[in-house]
């Protein structure tokens, strides 16, 4: 079973330091807790850029087209005929369109969100220091056991308050 | 930056500050942060006392629907051909007030204007209760209100849909989406902020409940990403959606071959004033929030400032539009406009357009003074006067224009009932009983967002600024 190195820090150039290091080293998989978002965290990180939006062009997309189709079919199936009018007429749909596409495309994008983040997440036992929440960054490093206490040493080396193993 | 607010003592030199610019002097760390917003949350006697004058307040406005429920929609003020009454007026007026909500955390976002950062989840909260209550209205004002979901399209055993040409439908669609958009942003924005209650809770009930409520948040750098990706897109949803509620809802009145409804200026007329009466109910709920809890350093000055401007704003284009309005009619040489808009101004309404061109046009343009601008007492006051002034917009705009139509033989008047009055009051106990519950038991601030403005620990001197930002 993988064994991680988890280290609390409480200044952000240090968390960035060690990150970097860690990753130099090839120690292990790196999860980096931060209190608030960072630039200075994402760019020690270089994550991929996040895939949110496809989920909200999707839903944004199906919305619309839901939106407009609701409004065309349910005036067909049910005609108010009006003398020189339309039975299905556009202009006044968009707003059908417009409004259903905002609800399912924001909907999708907190699905996807959700989704993406791993979240809703019933344990966080591991890994994880109420500090994070408050004031302190904190890296948790997953590695092979052999590579334990390199990790230990790096996170210590760069300021790390706190540094404890969790399984 | 040497000229940014102090807490106090600042209102004898006043900068000059971008909106983007503002920051909190006073706030150093994000321990600070933490300990006073969280300490918002514990109940005072002065909360019970308010929340037990809204529960009143409420309870007035139940008994009032249920004896119309029971006598019929005779009790209420209308007097034919006036059939929008207090109802509708209220209707419009409270999705007016969320407007403001949105625009701050949602426009004011993507244009990164500082002064939203301590105001906007106050005033997203107060959007979703005032969208909340708007939503009560048309299911009031209609005869049978227990039907209304008939305006809702879905399969159903009468094989009868809506007509979706009628504006009363796209009201339906618009509204529905309003509050699930205005719901979904606030309660995305609050989970980074209930984990932060959930790690300093002791209670275990409480923390399990907050575990389950932040959906076991840890703060990672993957979701901060992912967050604030999505955060930017909810944003950019909303955006449009603010500008096109109150379109729909003034489509209500535009789509009507009536004088003084049947104009192009509707849309933006009402979005201009639905954002200026938000911000009036945002100084409202702030001003005395930043004095009874300790507040000031949070929501500085400077911040009151700025959102001053915008009032000022929005407060010169609701003023255009009135005078918009007298230029048509009179161009536009039709004899029905004309003794319409003669009536509502000098006939038989002067008086609630004039508490309107008061409260909305005159008295704001004293925003165009720094140092009352930087008065929070004058800024309260001059809030309960554009809410009143634009609750009586509404009411020149349904009422006057109903009662003195192009049919010289129906002009008729109107006054409101008890029933109407009481229904009115319980609105407001409705609305401010769930602010106030809410402030009692989430951040009334966002705590994350604020220590983003905030410069991060750093071992080394060369600090940088704040400004992490998603």
């Amino acid at each position: 079973m993988m064994r991680g190195m988890l280290g609390v820090f409480q200044e952000l150039d240090s968390t960035v330091e060690a990150i970097e290091e860690l990753k130099q080293k090839k120690v292990g998989d790196l999860t980096v807790y931060t209190p608030t978002p960072r630039h200075e965290l994402e760019h020690a990180v270089e994550p991929p850029r996040s895939k949110v939006r496809v989920f909200t062009l999707v839903g944004a997309l199906s919305g619309a087209a839901f939106g407009y189709w609701i409004a065309i079919w349910g005036s067909e199936y049910w005609p108010l005929v009006v003398g020189g009018k339309a039975i299905s007429t556009w202009l006044p749909y968009t707003v059908f369109g417009f409004e259903v596409m905002v609800m399912v495309g924001a909907l999708s994008t907190v699905f996807g969100m959700f989704y993406l983040q791993g979240i809703p997440r019933l344990t966080m036992t591991v890994g994880y220091d109420e500090r994070f929440s408050h004031g302190s960054y904190g890296i948790w490093c997953e590695c092979a056991p052999d590579k334990l206490a390199e990790a230990e040493a790096i996170l210590k080396r760069h300021g790390a308050v706190e540094v404890r193993g969790e399984r | 930056m040497a000229t940014l607010a102090q807490p106090s003592g600042d209102t004898l030199h006043r900068p000059n500050i971008a909106s983007a610019d503002i920051q909190l002097p006073a706030v150093r760390d994000y321990e600070q942060v933490d300990r006073e917003i969280t300490a918002v949350l514990q109940p005072t006697k002065a909360w019970f006392l308010g929340l037990m004058l809204a529960v009143g307040a409420l309870g007035l406005g139940v008994v009032s629907f249920l004896y119309q429920v029971h006598q019929g929609l005779g009790v209420a003020g209308y007097n034919p051909p006036v059939m929008w009454g207090v109802y509708i007026i209220s209707f419009v007026f409270w999705v007016g007030i969320g407007h403001a909500g949105t625009l701050i955390s949602a426009i004011l976002f993507l244009f990164r204007a500082g002064f939203r950062t301590t105001i906007y989840r106050a005033a997203e909260a107060m959007t979703v209760f005032a969208v909340m209550t708007a939503g009560l209205f048309p299911i009031i004002h209609i005869g049978r209100p227990w039907k209304f979901f008939w305006l809702i399209p879905y399969p159903n055993w009468r094989l009868i849909w809506p007509n979706f040409k009628s504006p009363l439908v796209w009201d339906v669609f618009a509204i529905t989406t309003y509050l699930t958009i205005s719901t979904t942003f606030l309660f995305v924005g609050l989970i980074p902020d209930i984990a932060v209650l959930r790690d300093k809770e002791k209670n275990p009930l409480r923390k399990r409940i907050l575990a389950l409520l932040s959906f076991g948040w840890r703060n990672t750098e993957r979701e901060w990403r992912h967050f604030a990706r999505a955060y930017l897109f909810l944003a950019a949803f909303s955006t449009p959606l603010v500008l096109s509620v109150h379109s729909v809802v003034s489509f209500d009145f535009a789509m009507g071959i009536v004088p003084g409804w049947h104009t192009t200026i509707f849309p933006p007329y009402f979005v201009a004033g639905a954002i200026f009466s938000g911000f009036a109910m945002v100084w409202t709920i702030i001003i005395p929030m930043r004095k009874w809890f300790g507040m000031k350093h949070y929501v500085t000055l400077n911040h009151l400032d700025a959102s001053a401007k915008m009032v000022l704003f929005t407060s010169l284009v609701v003023g255009c539009a009135y005078i918009v309005e007298f230029f048509i009619a009179w161009y536009g040489g039709i004899a029905y406009e004309q003794d319409y808009f003669w009536n509502r101004v000098f006939g038989q309404w002067w008086w609630a357009a004039w508490i309107m061109l008061t409260c909305n046009m005159i008295l704001p343009l004293s925003l165009f003074s720094q140092k009352l601008r930087r008065n929070p007492t004058w800024l309260f006051i001059l809030s309960i006067f554009i809410n009143i002034g634009m609750w009586f917009e509404r009411f020149v705009i349904v009422v006057p224009s109903l009662s003195h139509d192009v049919n010289p033989w129906q002009w008729s008047s109107y006054m409101p009932t008890w029933v109407d009055f009481g229904i009115l009051i319980g609105s407001f106990g409705w609305f401010f009983m769930w602010f106030l519950l809410f402030v009692k038991q989430l951040p009334v601030m966002a705590i994350t967002e604020i220590k983003e403005i905030i410069p991060p620990k750093l071992k080394k001197a060369h600090a940088t600024h704040g400004h992490g930002g998603h």
